[in-house]
């Protein structure tokens, strides 16, 4: 019975997660720029650059199918494998069927510490959603998946850019890949430059390679 | 200073923010179930109740437990045994016991979850959970004996 009132209440809090971004899809960021303002050329460069944070194991690895699988990337190490110790995201994507993601990733602001200490964030430890499938798809797919309503929570560009800022101010998961703690590898770039290409690349109409 | 709540009674430390946990419960407020293994979450040996859910305290730091309920095995039956705790005598699991308090802990998170767990629920539960001592065949035992005490509720 706990376990499906746990489990029923992750899913609710899940859906109002996603209600949320339904309704920053709407606000325009102030960081976002006017559709049109850049070429599909500047926007597809802008592009390889986001497709290089977000094929990149720190942003993918929790990127992961209905399986729930966690995929670690151990520091030093370029080869991925399954997360140790069974875990498994579940339905919630939280660990609650099982073992919660935040035993173990405690949810902190503070600066990660060295690896091989579990990374932390501000918000639960958590898988992306289901629909968000990033681990083992080409750049191209993730970009028609990032581009696509159904597939990206309800956002637009501007939302896409918006929802960047808002896990920043949350000191979220986006943020925190560039600095994952001493021995682990960060995306390339900052964040504050994978805003910067969002707004680019949705300015010049989302386009993506063929 | 900070302030938290440990198996019902209220300590203020003064300790740095970034200090594990565990360092506090052992080192300040002598509070020695909980063990360090590995100080990275691999082991489970620190494992802990913060409001109530399993947590390694080797990785929660005191700036994010201030003002939290935590509780350690030796209040978790609430001034007797657990119903975990007896199935654990009764079993005669620990061997060296390093990990045990960790084990029950998170025996007890697990029961919470899954009231009457298979095989296969223990051994996932559980597998965060190291034993050099390879006790697991008896873990297993205990807490299918546990849950039949705690009626699968």
């Amino acid at each position: 019975m706990r376990k499906t009132i746990l489990i029923a209440l992750t899913l609710a809090s899940s859906s109002i997660v996603t209600l949320t971004g339904l309704v920053l899809a709407k606000e325009e960021s102030k960081d976002a720029l006017p559709l049109g303002s850049i070429s599909r050329a500047e926007g597809l460069e802008a592009w390889k650059r986001i497709e290089a944070v977000v094929t990149h194991p720190r942003c993918a690895n929790c990127h992961v199918d209905a399986r729930a699988i966690p995929i670690w990337t151990p520091a030093g190490e370029s080869k991925s494998r399954i997360h140790g110790m069974n875990i498994r995201g579940g339905e919630s994507r939280i660990g609650a069927e099982t073992v919660p993601c935040s035993t173990c990733h405690v949810t902190s602001k503070l600066p990660n510490p060295p690896a091989p200490a579990p990374l932390h964030a501000g918000i639960d430890w958590q898988l992306a959603p289901v629909e968000f499938i990033w681990f083992g798809k080409s750049g191209s797919e993730i970009c028609a998946q990032l581009k696509d309503s159904k597939r990206n929570g309800g956002r637009d560009a501007a939302g896409l850019v918006e929802h960047l800022k808002h896990d920043a101010s949350l000191s979220g998961f986006i943020p925190r890949a560039w600095a994952p703690g001493t021995g682990r590898t960060p995306p390339p770039g900052t964040f504050e430059d994978h805003v910067r290409d969002m707004a680019l690349w949705g300015a010049a109409g989302q386009p993506c390679p063929d | 200073m900070f302030e938290l709540t440990v198996n019902g009674t209220k300590h203020q430390v003064d300790v740095v923010p970034e200090m594990p946990l565990l360092w506090v419960l052992r080192d300040e407020l002598g509070i020695t179930s909980p063990k360090y293994g590995c100080g990275i979450a691999q082991c489970g040996a620190c494992t802990v109740q913060i409001d109530g859910a399993a947590v390694r305290s080797c990785q929660a730091r005191m700036a994010d437990v201030a003002g939290k309920a935590i509780t350690t095995l030796e209040a978790v039956g609430n001034g007797k045994l657990h119903p975990v705790q007896e199935a654990w005598i009764e079993h005669q699991v620990p061997q060296c016991g390093y990990c045990q308090a960790g084990q029950i802990i998170q025996a007890i998170a697990l029961l919470k979850t899954i009231p009457k767990p298979s095989d296969k629920d223990i051994d996932v539960v559980m597998s965060g959970n190291l034993c050099r001592c390879g006790t697991y065949e008896r873990i297993r035992g205990a807490i299918h004996a546990a849950a039949e005490k705690m009626g699968g509720k």
